[in-house]
């Protein structure tokens, strides 16, 4: 089993929390990209298209979307479909309002593409006081 | 970041829990960009869920709860503020529009109330995605806004500063009267990095007004997430062109702030909106460009209309005149509905000008204060629109959609309303 810690930086201190990684190499929305009532990407020619971010870890470059899209992310936790955490490259605004109204652990800002290095089905740790991920796989 | 002792006194619930939430949310945006103060606002446009945003079924109730929570101890908002249209019509346009008794009966439980309660927080009722045309800022002003065509045109046309706000961040704003000096608000990320201009084979003088939109969507197709400068184009271009132009790379491309060379105030040459510094990159939109965009656009293989929805953002004067023109001693056919939405400022001159009984007495409905883009997506079959924005709402652009597009100018539309049918070569 192979082991590795990676550093960025948190927008809340909200504890650790461990899960299973879902990976999304695009950008996500969560308003019209996800269905909020299951908590699975549904945005056509979307890279993660089919994938379901329920009670998950997701991991992705950034959030996206309109002025709505902090709305989408509100009703996907609302619908108990949100996931766990969020590890992501850049905290893009709409996703970060989101994650701060439900209070979602967020940790980004590292020093490699998330995307690259953690990949579907990994064991993450997400230690939200200190922006800290631990990223195991089978 | 550095507060002030007012932002502190926000941030330790002594104005309220819903002036410390704001706080959280904008000192965390603030952190997440590395901003190190606040600045003060001048305006706030805002985007309440238990309004605009599908106010029935379970989020609605949710979106109840979460303005409860947004705004709980908030007696007054910080700076004017004016916002979004309502979701929906619900005495003159909901039943046609495929909405049930009962669901209209929920949405008048929800967005009735929340309205009042905005309004009496001093909220202006603009009930429009074209608040500038109420409340214009100036020139370096900050504001914060939760509307895509209203951040660029802010940006872009009066030279404010504003970045992509969101329903959320934009009543935080409001509430407290302050913004994290991030994105837009600063200098050094305001300036252009793509140019943008017509091919030789492209006449921008024969425009209507729709090919400004399938112009702006194969502009967004190139520059992605750059900041784009438009060159080229006519400093004649109309408020109802620019309308057009703006409004559909302001929603696919995610941008704050484009130039346009000679109207920008930011823009007076295209050496200043570049900074001085050498494009990335330079794009030329063809006129095979501008046809991909309606074939983009036009999800629809059969000619019947059912639907035929103007309004996104809402008609403007020059648009009310077409339409009454075309629809003058004709009758919209009776397979199909047409709903001219609008707001409720152009609406009363459109009455003073007969525009509105022109359309009355032709078997069409005019509504103000709501939001065609996002009620129209209950209705199933073909709905025709001038507005590439709309046709991205209705369909996401995909031919897997419950309900199909034909996109064409105003003129086209309102034929195919009196038809019954598009007509492929008019």
């Amino acid at each position: 089993m192979k082991e590795k810690v990676i550093k960025g930086k948190t927008i809340k201190k909200l504890g650790i929390i461990e899960g299973e990684a879902v990976v999304s190499k695009d950008l996500v929305a969560f308003w019209g990209g996800t269905n909020w009532e299951t908590g699975e990407i549904v945005e056509v020619g979307h890279q993660a298209k089919g994938k379901n971010m329920a009670g998950k870890i997701l991991v992705c470059p950034a959030g996206k979307g309109g002025a709505g899209d902090t709305f989408g992310y509100y009703y996907l936790y609302k619908s108990k479909k949100a996931p766990k955490a969020i590890v992501c490259n850049r905290a893009q605004g709409t996703t970060l309002a989101g994650a701060l109204l439900t209070n979602t652990p967020m940790v980004y800002a590292f020093d490699d593409n998330v995307v690259n290095i953690i990949e579907d089905g990994d064991q993450i740790t997400v230690d939200s006081d200190n922006g800290k991920v631990t990223i195991r796989r089978k | 970041m550095k507060l002030n002792d007012q932002e502190k006194r926000m941030l330790s619930g002594e104005e309220g829990a819903g002036a410390r939430k704001a706080m959280e949310i904008l000192i965390a945006k603030g952190e997440a960009e590395g901003a190190e103060k606040m600045v003060n606002i001048s305006y706030a446009h805002l985007m309440p869920a238990d309004t605009m945003f599908f106010p029935y079924g379970r989020q609605g109730e949710w979106s109840r709860e979460l303005t409860g929570s947004l705004t709980e101890g908030v007696t007054h908002l910080k700076v004017p503020t004016t916002m979004e249209p309502k979701f929906c019509d619900l005495e003159k346009a909901a039943h046609k529009m495929e909405f049930s008794n009962d669901t209209i009966e929920e949405m008048k439980s929800i967005m009735n109330p929340a309205s009042k309660y905005f309004e009496n927080l001093g909220v202006i009722p603009s009930y429009t995605a074209l608040p500038f045309t109420i409340y214009p800022t100036k020139f370096g002003q900050h504001v914060s806004i939760a509307e895509s065509i209203a951040i660029l045109w802010a940006n872009t046309v009066f030279g404010s500063r504003c970045e992509r706000d969101d329903g959320v961040t934009s009543l935080a704003a409001a509430i407290t009267g302050v913004y994290p000096e991030i994105g837009a608000h600063l200098q050094k990320n305001r300036y252009a990095e793509v140019v943008i201009r017509p091919a030789n084979n492209v006449d921008i003088a024969s425009f209507n007004y729709t090919d400004w939109d399938a112009y702006s969507l194969a502009a967004s197709r190139k520059c992605k997430e750059k900041t784009p400068v438009f060159l080229g184009l006519p400093k004649e271009l109309s408020f109802t062109q620019m309308k057009h132009l703006l409004e559909v790379i302001a929603v696919e491309s995610g941008l704050a702030i484009m130039h346009i060379v000679g109207l920008t105030p930011e823009a007076n040459t295209l050496e200043e909106a570049l900074g001085n510094k050498k494009p990335v990159e330079e794009y030329e939109i063809t006129k095979s460009d501008i046809e991909e965009s309606y074939q983009i656009a036009t999800t629809a293989t059969e000619n019947p209309v059912n639907y035929v929805f103007l309004g996104c953002p809402h008609v403007t004067l020059p648009e009310f005149r077409i339409i009454a023109e075309t629809l003058e001693n004709k009758k919209v056919h009776p397979d199909v509905t047409l709903i001219v939405s609008t707001n409720r400022y152009y609406m009363l001159t459109a009455k003073d000008m007969g525009y509105v009984d022109v359309i009355e007495k032709a078997g069409g409905t005019v509504v103000q204060d709501m939001c065609i883009a996002f009620s129209g997506t209950q209705a199933t079959g073909t709905i025709a629109t001038d507005s590439i924005k709309a046709a991205f709402f209705y369909t996401g652009f995909s031919s897997d959609s419950n309900r199909k597009v034909r996109l064409g100018d105003i003129q086209k539309c309102i034929e195919a309303s009196i038809n019954g049918k598009w007509n492929e070569r008019s």
